[in-house]
């Protein structure tokens, strides 16, 4: 992607890094395989991971919905941390393992809760559903490094990304909700 | 922790708490939108339309040179304003309809035809304009617009609506209008577009006289799902995908404007991540210029907005005063309203919000005022354009009455709760209003009105610094059945198949507020004689024109009803087409069978043990099928109440307002579904507080430039912002039909800022009245800036 404004506005390396970067291939582990790209055609050393995952792979549940990190809907998780991939270049993520929502595990238990959460006093955990996947994915970095948040705890980590439909309530509930899976299946192991 | 809402009408599916249908689909990423359905992988030999947006609010393209841009590897087509297939088109606006309705060209609700395509003119910076050009990327189509040289004839721009009501001030549409001032229109009506009785006279003999005004500023609908399509011409067939909530509109308003025949367009929409009145409902001149893209290029299309991009159009901004008479006894005799709206760049539905919703809320709340007296005057600027977004009119409305409900009862020394139950009921009950007296009351049990609520200013004081306060605000809720006639028939198919299991096209483009949950209960509460449940019903989120039934709109908050209400009467025609099968299979009379829960039933063979699918196995195994088009009822059922009641302190030091606690109240006739009824509560709250407290588009007044058009500057409440809500669901008024159910979703925005405004007034007893409420004005209002 040919854009200087993105250029300057993503890229923290210096020009030689940026060239170095384009005479090679990069690859990415997502969500377990890795995949090989070449700097040509429509990738370039500006092309940000969410446009690789998106246009290129078809992982589409991740969104782009503002493009400069302000509203968390294009959450995946780089290594085990919660990354916004719209401020992610893809070359900066070349060697590193991506997980996004399509590699959770079906019987997810963030996955579920969102789905199911009907609890009468908190309303649904999504109603477009535009944000979800970026919810879910920073819940679930939160709950793999603390599987039991307080909610004082689920709200500044999930501060960061916007429900315009306003499913805050039902959103911290579900996140409650799936700690209180992941320990429960936990306990049956 | 909060009080569950209890059925008046105890049913299997509709009303209960239970989890989304698209759940699932949602939580795991699956659900695909517009702009999942038209990636790259999909349509490999795509190109990416961007059309130039205007840097200046108020200019006009003398000429360009396209050669620089032409030259450039990857582009593929550049189209402009000199262009035929530009210049031949009709003067249009973009927003023909409110899309209850499905409308032509020539019947567009508000005949304000002040845009072109695709024309030279630029009326706001952000002006979608001049020219357009496709290219095998979006990079290289951004750059194509950059290396076009434009000759700018730049001309003298207005911002303010006061200043542009003046006669001396720059035009907006110089080729157009005279004046920025819009004329009377026949929807809309006279400028005094209501007078009853004689305000005039009653003010001079009333006991008290009270004057307020109001300010509401321009906050944005900012859905996150940005504006999206995908136009691909084959076969001179246009094949059209979007994120327009409106499938059976769009393919109108293609039509119209290109002279295709319906037959050659086929609009297909999916999930839609949030609408909230974006786009002026829909009639947006990008659908038409990536469709000539694409009919010019033989490739398909894709037209995409950025985030800056998707600044589109705004809340309609309104200046309302509001002059009140009454008599001792709190009766208010005389009531005048008077709102000057600054329009923007492009009329659009402005009237809409600024004549027509105050019109119909003359009838539904202020009907037993018997002196009333209307006005309002919308005024073009050079600014993005006001238009429609969630609780049109209303939110603006709302203030103001919010503010001379509380203003009025101070002077007269009443409770406002009272004030409001002695006064406001719509056209067809006596006062007292049952359900407006269920909202209130219910509203103050909950937050303690007596007890916490002090004389303004005069509560106690928190860390030396902060003071508390209550307020609310209360609002008929909208739409009931008979309101929505407008929309002709709402259709739905249902198809039984032979083993019992069902087919539902209840065409509804779902934008997040629940009507493909509403319609699949709707049916298995229909269909209940089947004995069957949700997972045997087929529902699909796309809506495809090709169907051949119209979709019905997410607009004016209705679609969780109106279908569920035709299904009631599809399933009476399924029963009886399902009994004459039954009667060919059984050799018996029609009239002797029934079907409950899912057994068969013989009058003269008690002892018959058979399942409605055992049945259907010995039949032909062709699927039974109902289509049905039903116009809604429009017996005069009047409409319900809600509230809103807020809990705020307010950091005097600082002017910070932070909102402790909100109370929704909605009286819904029947609730639909009670967790969507709750999340478009509790979500309301977050829209409406954000427009109360920090949402507002800033200008650089000096050029006109917009500075704001981000998430970081534009700031939407999150997690951390957000209060505790407590929703509350009541069933008291009933309308027509089975249901007789009313729109909560829409509303639930539009008391909020109101209920905050007053909760501040209590808090610190000086009046703040010009949203968004930011800290600086607490600070002015008290003193201290």
């Amino acid at each position: 992607m040919p854009n200087k404004e993105k250029e300057v506005t993503r890229g923290v390396m210096e020009s030689d890094t940026i060239i170095a970067a384009q005479s090679r291939d990069i690859r990415i582990r997502v969500n377990g395989l890795w995949r090989s790209f070449k700097l040509e055609a429509d990738l370039s050393a500006a092309t940000t991971l969410a446009y690789v995952l998106r246009e290129k792979l078809g992982f589409t549940g991740l969104k782009v919905s503002c493009d400069e990190g302000a509203c968390g809907a294009c959450t995946v998780i780089q290594d085990g941390k919660a990354v916004l991939s719209c401020m992610v270049l893809a070359i900066e993520a070349d060697g590193h393992d991506i997980l996004t929502i399509e590699g959770l595990p079906k019987d997810d238990s963030v996955v579920e809760a969102f789905a199911e959460q009907s609890e009468p006093g908190y309303g649904t955990a999504m109603q477009c559903g535009y944000c979800t996947p970026g919810f879910v994915m920073t819940a679930r970095a939160l709950l793999n490094e603390n599987p039991t948040p307080t909610l004082a705890e689920v709200k500044d980590a999930l501060a960061g990304n916007i429900c315009r439909c306003g499913c805050y309530a039902g959103i911290a509930q579900a996140v409650l909700r799936a700690s209180a899976k992941i320990t429960a299946k936990r306990s049956e192991v | 922790m909060n009080e569950r809402f209890k059925q008046r009408v105890p049913r299997k599916f509709v009303g209960g708490y239970r989890p989304k249908i698209d759940g699932p689909d949602k939580a795991s990423g699956k659900a695909q939108y517009a702009d999942d359905m038209t990636i790259k992988m999909r349509f490999p030999d795509m190109l990416y339309a961007k059309i130039l947006r205007s840097p200046h609010p108020n200019a006009r393209i003398k000429k360009f040179d396209l050669s620089k841009a032409e030259a450039l590897a990857g582009l593929v087509s550049i189209m402009t304003y000199k262009d035929p297939e530009f210049a031949s088109l009709k003067l249009t606006n973009a927003g023909w309809t409110d899309c209850v309705d499905t409308v032509t060209w020539d019947r567009m609700m508000f005949p304000f035809r002040d845009r072109r395509v695709l024309g030279e003119y630029a009326c706001w910076v952000g002006d979608e304009m001049g020219i357009a050009v496709a290219a095998e990327s979006e990079e290289i189509a951004d750059e194509a617009l950059k290396l076009i040289d434009i000759e700018w004839e730049t001309l003298p721009f207005t911002l303010d609506p006061i200043a542009a009501m003046k006669k001396d001030a720059p035009l907006v549409h110089p080729d157009l209008y005279a004046t920025n001032v819009l004329p009377p229109d026949p929807t809309g009506g006279q400028d005094i577009f209501e007078d009853r009785g004689d305000v005039g006279a009653d003010f001079k003999k009333a006991d008290f006289v009270v004057e307020v005004n109001s300010t509401h500023h321009n906050a944005t609908q900012a859905s996150m799902d940005n504006w999206c399509c995908l136009m691909q011409w084959e076969t001179d067939q246009l094949t059209v995908w979007s994120n327009s909530y409106a499938a059976d509109q769009l393919r109108m308003h293609i039509s119209e404007m290109l002279g295709l025949p319906l037959h050659k367009i086929r609009a297909i929409a999916s999930y839609v991540g949030g609408q909230f009145g974006r786009g002026d409902t829909g009639d947006q001149p990008f659908f038409l210029i990536t469709s000539l893209l694409a009919m010019k290029t033989g490739r398909p299309v894709k037209y995409r907005h950025t985030r800056h991009q998707s600044f589109l159009n705004t809340r309609q901004p309104a200046i309302y005063t509001c002059k009140a008479g009454a008599k001792k006894d709190g009766t208010i005799t005389s009531l005048y309203f008077k709102s000057i709206g600054n329009v923007g760049a492009y009329a659009d539905l402005s009237m809409f919000a600024l004549k027509f919703v105050p019109k119909e809320l003359a009838e539904v709340v202020l009907a037993h005022i018997p002196n009333l007296r209307m006005e309002s005057y919308g005024v073009y600027t050079n600014v993005i354009p006001g238009c429609m977004m969630r609780g049109v009119g209303n939110s603006q409305f709302n203030l103001i009455f919010a503010h001379i409900v509380d203003a009025l009862a101070e002077k007269l020394g009443m409770d406002p709760i009272d004030l409001c139950i002695k006064n406001f009921a719509h056209e067809w009950e006596d006062l007292p209003s049952k359900s407006l007296e269920a909202v209130l009351h219910e509203g103050a049990r909950r937050i303690g009105w007596k007890e916490n609520r002090h004389q303004p200013g005069k509560g106690q004081v928190y860390d030396g610094v902060k003071k508390r306060g209550i307020g609310f605000s209360c609002h008929p809720s909208w739409h009931a059945e008979w309101q929505e006639k407008r929309r002709g028939k709402v259709q739905v198919n249902m198809t039984l198949n032979p083993d019992c299991t069902v087919l539902l096209n209840a065409a509804s483009i779902e934008v997040g507020g629940g009507s493909n949950t509403c319609n699949v209960l709707g049916c298995a509460e229909a269909l209940s004689f089947l004995g069957i449940g949700v997972e045997d019903i087929h529902w699909t989120s796309i809506v495809d024109t090709n169907d051949g039934i119209k979709d019905c709109v997410q607009t004016d908050s209705a679609v969780s009803f109106l279908q569920p209400e035709v299904m009631i009467h599809s399933a009476k025609e399924l029963k009886e087409k399902l009994r004459e099968a039954a009667a060919e299979i059984l050799k018996l009379q029609p009239s002797e069978i029934d079907f409950v829960d899912g057994k068969v039933i013989v009058s003269s063979q008690p002892s018959l043990n058979m399942t409605v699918k055992e049945l259907l196995r010995k039949g032909d195994n062709a699927p039974i099928t109902v289509s049905k088009s039903r116009s809604p009822d429009v017996k005069p059922t009047g409409i319900p109440f809600f509230a809103n009641f807020a809990e705020v302190e307010v950091d005097t030091s600082t002017g910070k307002v932070a909102v402790q606690k909100l109370f929704v109240i909605n009286d819904c006739g029947t609730v639909m579904y009670a967790s969507g009824a709750e999340s478009q509560q509790i979500g309301g709250q977050c829209m409406g507080m954000g427009e109360a407290l920090t949402e507002e588009i800033i200008y650089d007044k000096a050029t006109g430039i917009p500075l704001n058009f981000n998430w970081v500057d534009y700031t939407i409440p999150t997690m951390a912002d957000m209060p505790d809500i407590d929703p509350v669901l009541l069933e008291v008024w009933k309308g027509g039909g089975e249901y007789g159910a009313c729109g909560i979703g829409e509303g639930t925005v539009s008391c909020t800022p109101g209920a905050i405004l007053n909760a501040i007034y209590n808090a610190i007893g000086v009046r703040v009245n010009d949203i968004p409420i930011k800290p600086e004005k607490i600070l002015k209002a008290l003193g201290k800036d």
